[in-house]
């Protein structure tokens, strides 16, 4: 008895409470979050477990995350943003650029990745050193080849813009602005970035069949790529050593992250999908053509590093022939409704043609 | 113009009389709201609550740590100054006989800041320990952006590589081999073996249990002596070792001292 008069009460109590609120006005808008969901493709598998555990998924945070990501103001001199890196028409890396650039005429270290299906990745960074897709962004905006920027400024920036406020009110219930708001905004948006609409997924969905030559080609990569790059994400997220030569950065990978030089040398092995349109390749993106890099595994592999993927120890035998299928079948891997689709594109603006990059 | 205004004056009467039934509303059912809670509180007096307050005092020699300020010489000799100082204390345990309240929470002690003490509401009575973790637990390590003391605003996060520092100290030494003589000491890892959140545990039981009294505050001086910090389980020496700041073997090698580094120096009631 005496819990029900308590939770009638209560109940009394947060209705009230409600009604107040609706009536208040803090002049940052309405607060009504529409749920969004994340679309998972028949046939993948489940994305990581805690991406959006605590991260409730609404249009509005979406589209906060988007202007934050096309906002040039979280970068030091107002110029970078997220998107000069990550290129829409290039699958969200940066178009026809080994590495990429930051603020004051500076040059990354390591070649932008494709941003797209990265709620399949537990791992982030060619080194896996991001261990959550939300705190992923810490790193590019306080990298002083990058965005330059400090965190502290990010915030103080965006909070001095109206239009913030209210985003973030609508979003989050009120106009609170802090890092941690901003970072899972930007998640809602980069993490919710699906690509699978390419040929080769409509030919998996019984809507176009390959061609004879991409269907050889498919059967090369089955038989010569796919345990490193597993369907249907191609990738298995792992960690390899490829063959490459250390570079002028000293960049020994994986190692960094772990401390162990049997990761020394090691990559996360990158998606093939939109391959077509991320070039130049590898992590600091020293070879420039999808043939060039087959030509690396074929003939370039150095093989005498300790590290080195016990896969590719005889290098990857492949005639010309099955070379030219295989370039052909990735090709099919291409999503165009992807890159143009104009949800992921700046709310204000359109898609830059990559003829008219600034860059 | 007239009527735009008369309209913002209804617009305002609009607003007044909303927010005044409002408070009405609210206080009267605030009220009934007390009562009722009170009804509870007749059936079981417990949920009277009191407050534990933990204050880390920061020593080195005997002396407070007092930041560009003070010169301290560590077990070896080494004269060296702190020109920062901050830790992360979570994951508080309060026992009382076998049983332990788990008060969670997460800290950030800062020199600079004068962030030196936390506190947690408590049911009163005897408790016989008091638990906490140095550092952030591995969980807290890898899920998300954080806010509050976790912010990584607070520079204790590692950008390219997730985790937080979990004790940072930085300061000057003649010993060190570093640029600028620079003592950097960023210890952290959450990962497997390279965990250095450390427990520290102090037990009350044969002594004076820890009371906590309803509506007081029971006070706890920890004193953090970092003349432990370079000695104790191993040793550090600033000559060896002025920089570290990744996990891995030298900040396991430092976290290795954590747990000598709290001692309660005294426990007051104040009512």
């Amino acid at each position: 008895m005496k819990i029900k008069i308590i939770i009638s009460v209560m109940l009394f109590f947060i209705t009230s409470l409600f009604i107040i609120g609706a009536t208040t006005d803090d002049g940052y808008g309405p607060y009504d979050p529409q749920p969004i969901t994340l679309e998972i493709p028949s046939g993948w598998p489940k994305p990581s477990t805690n991406i959006f555990a605590n991260n409730k998924l609404t249009e509005q945070g979406f589209q906060l995350g988007k202007k934050l990501f096309y906002d040039g103001r979280l970068s030091k001199d107002g110029e970078v943003s997220c998107a000069s890196c990550h290129q829409q028409f290039a699958a969200f890396a940066t178009f026809d650029h080994d590495l990429s650039h930051g603020v004051h005429n500076t040059f990354s270290t390591r070649n932008a990745p494709g941003l797209f299906n990265l709620a399949w990745m537990t791992e982030l960074h060619w080194d896996g050193g991001i261990n959550h897709i939300e705190v992923q962004p810490l790193f590019p905006l306080t990298a002083l080849n990058e965005m330059g920027e400090t965190l502290d400024s990010v915030i103080f920036k965006i909070k001095k813009d109206t239009t913030y406020k209210r985003m973030f009110k609508a979003a989050f219930g009120d106009a609170t602005i802090n890092s941690q708001r901003m970072l899972k905004a930007i998640a809602q948006f980069t993490g919710t970035l699906v690509s699978a609409n390419s040929k080769y997924d409509k030919v998996k969905r019984g809507e176009a069949a390959f061609t004879p030559f991409e269907e050889k080609g498919y059967e090369v990569f089955k038989a010569k790529c796919a345990s490193c790059h597993k369907e249907p994400l191609f990738t298995d997220n792992s960690y390899r050593n490829n063959g490459l030569a250390l570079n002028r950065f000293f960049d020994i990978g994986r190692q960094r992250i772990t401390q162990l030089s049997s990761d020394s040398l090691k990559f996360k092995v990158p998606s093939l999908r939109n391959a077509q349109l991320t070039f130049p390749y590898m992590h600091d993106g020293r070879i420039y053509s999808i043939p060039q890099v087959i030509d690396h595994y074929r003939t370039g592999i150095i093989t005498d590093q300790p590290t080195l993927d016990p896969l590719l120890q005889n290098r990857i035998p492949m005639t010309n022939l099955e070379k030219n299928q295989l370039v052909y079948f990735i090709y099919t891997l291409t999503d165009s409704s992807f890159t143009k689709n104009t949800r992921y594109a700046p709310s204000n603006g359109s898609i830059t043609d990559p003829g008219f990059d600034k860059h | 113009m007239e009527e735009k205004r008369s309209g913002i004056m209804n617009k305002n009467i609009f607003y007044k009389r909303t927010f005044v039934t409002g408070c009405i509303l609210l206080a009267g059912i605030t009220s009934l709201f007390i009562t009722a809670s009170f009804s509870v509180i007749d059936k079981n007096s417990s949920a009277k609550t009191g407050t534990l307050k933990i204050i880390f005092r920061n020593t080195a020699n005997g002396k407070p740590v007092i930041l560009r300020d003070s010169l301290y010489n560590n077990y070896f000799g080494e004269q060296y100054s702190i020109s920062k100082l901050k830790y992360y204390i979570s994951n508080i345990t309060m026992g009382n006989n076998g049983s332990s309240n788990d008060m969670g929470g997460y800290y950030l002690m800062n020199v600079a800041t004068g962030d030196s003490s936390l506190e947690l509401t408590l049911e009163p009575g005897n408790y016989n320990s008091l638990g906490f973790l140095l550092g952030v637990d591995s969980l807290r390590n890898c899920n998300g952006a954080q806010t509050g003391a976790l912010d990584p605003m607070n520079d204790m996060f590692w950008t390219w590589n997730s985790g937080y520092v979990m004790f940072k100290m930085e300061g000057n030494s003649p010993a060190s081999t570093s640029d600028l003589q620079r003592i950097e000491h960023h210890v952290g890892g959450y990962k497997g073996s390279n965990n250095v959140a450390t427990k520290i545990h102090f037990n009350f039981t044969g002594t004076v249990p820890l009371e906590i009294i309803a509506n007081s505050t029971t006070e706890i001086l920890v004193e953090t002596n970092l003349d432990n910090y370079w000695h104790g389980s191993t040793d550090i020496k600033i000559s060896e070792l002025p920089v570290c700041t990744i996990a891995g073997e030298l900040a396991k090698k430092i976290a290795l001292n954590f747990k000598n580094l709290f001692s309660i120096k005294n426990i007051r009631i104040i009512p």
